[in-house]
């Protein structure tokens, strides 16, 4: 919308004395430079729910307690294999998904639906993409794409590391192609 | 939940942080977000991965706080760090398919410009939110709306001496927290 900088003397008007003219113009300067800070959308108007013992876990423990703990968490949070939303797979065997959220909760229950979750993601049978594409994971409510929790590259039995910093109640998990709204796959809701 | 002052400064909030305060937290997050997402839209010039940048580094930030030293530094610049990181991270899990060489001089800012203009928007960002609302308002009106001061004063519905004095008392204030960038 603004086209220029504004004009510093008539920001301030013509009763500055020079030496603090020059030393609001060094500012002026600096604003000019830097832009506008962006606005954040609503949903990071909050900072991710970062408590409990959920964020905190270092990158190596919550993968060794993502392959160890898989079976309970799936079982914990109802997040189970993915259907294919593709019907006409000609009976190839279909793409599966299926997620691990290594810390459920049960000693923490204020905590058990939000925060900041470490999750594996485990994708088996989609096809690989041409070079440059890559799929894209979303959380999702009412079946609608709400947020992005990243892209990565899927070749054979692939394991996809991620963060979840949402609150996870009545949300669900899908998958793109990455620049594409089609659901390729998706959960039922937590 | 206290809200934390927002005069604290901001290596004392990270210290607070690393010992899983979680007001502190909140604090930092407001003081910085709009920083953070500022330098991830200028370098990774995408919103989406942006977006994602800014919560991985505060989920990085809630995770090592408490391995900021402050005698090294102040918090800014170890945020900052942290931030850069993440967003290099964002940055690297982008597929993007090999370019040609440039035929032509490349007339952007070399790496060093760059990074040197990105501190620099890091910095007056995060100095724009320990400005009150009131000066940061005028402020954001005046330089980013394309509003003029007497359609500012319209908008907000106060004189425009109103404004030109809060614009006067921002810029000053906002001088003096820039004090390293502008010696």
């Amino acid at each position: 919308m603004t086209s220029r900088p504004p004009d510093l003397r008539e920001l301030v008007g013509d009763d500055v004395p020079p030496d603090e003219l020059a030393r609001l113009g060094r500012v002026h300067d600096l604003l000019v430079q830097a832009g506008p800070p962006p606005e954040l959308p609503a949903e990071l108007a909050e900072p991710p729910q970062a408590t409990g013992s959920v964020s905190v876990l270092p990158r190596r423990r919550w993968r060794t307690i993502a392959a160890l703990a898989a079976a309970l968490a799936l079982a914990a949070f109802g997040i189970g294999w993915l259907a294919a939303a593709a019907r006409d797979s000609g009976g190839e065997s279909l793409p599966k998904v299926e997620f691990r959220v290594p810390m459920q909760g049960t000693g923490a229950a204020p905590h058990a639906v939000a925060g900041n979750w470490p999750m594996a993601m485990t994708v088996r049978g989609l096809p690989s993409l041409p070079a440059g594409e890559r799929y894209q994971l979303w959380l999702t409510e009412d079946g609608k794409l709400i947020a992005s929790c990243g892209t990565f590259h899927a070749e054979g039995e692939t394991v996809v590391y991620l963060n979840a910093p949402f609150r996870l109640r009545g949300k669900g998990w899908a998958v793109t192609r990455e620049g594409s709204k089609q659901l390729l796959m998706r959960t039922s809701t937590i | 939940m206290p809200r934390v002052s927002e005069r604290v400064s901001d290596g004392d909030l990270i210290q607070r942080v690393g010992t899983g305060d979680r007001s502190a937290f909140e604090a930092l997050y407001r003081r910085f977000a709009r920083p953070v997402l500022g330098l991830a839209l200028r370098r990774l010039g995408d919103r989406g991965r942006a977006e994602d940048a800014l919560q991985e580094t505060f989920t990085s930030v809630w995770r090592s706080a408490s391995t900021y030293k402050p005698e090294r530094g102040p918090g800014a610049p170890w945020l900052y760090a942290v931030a850069r990181n993440a967003i290099v991270d964002r940055g690297r899990s982008r597929a993007e398919a090999p370019a040609d060489p440039p035929e032509e001089e490349a007339i952007e800012p070399g790496p060093p410009e760059q990074a040197e203009a990105a501190w620099i928007s890091w910095r007056v960002h995060r100095a724009l939110e320990e400005l009150p609302e009131h000066e940061r308002t005028v402020l954001e009106l005046a330089y980013w709306s394309g509003l003029s001061q007497s359609e500012v004063a319209t908008f907000l519905d106060i004189p425009l001496g109103t404004v030109k004095t809060r614009t006067r008392s921002a810029l000053a204030r906002l001088a003096g927290i820039l004090e390293e960038e502008l010696q």
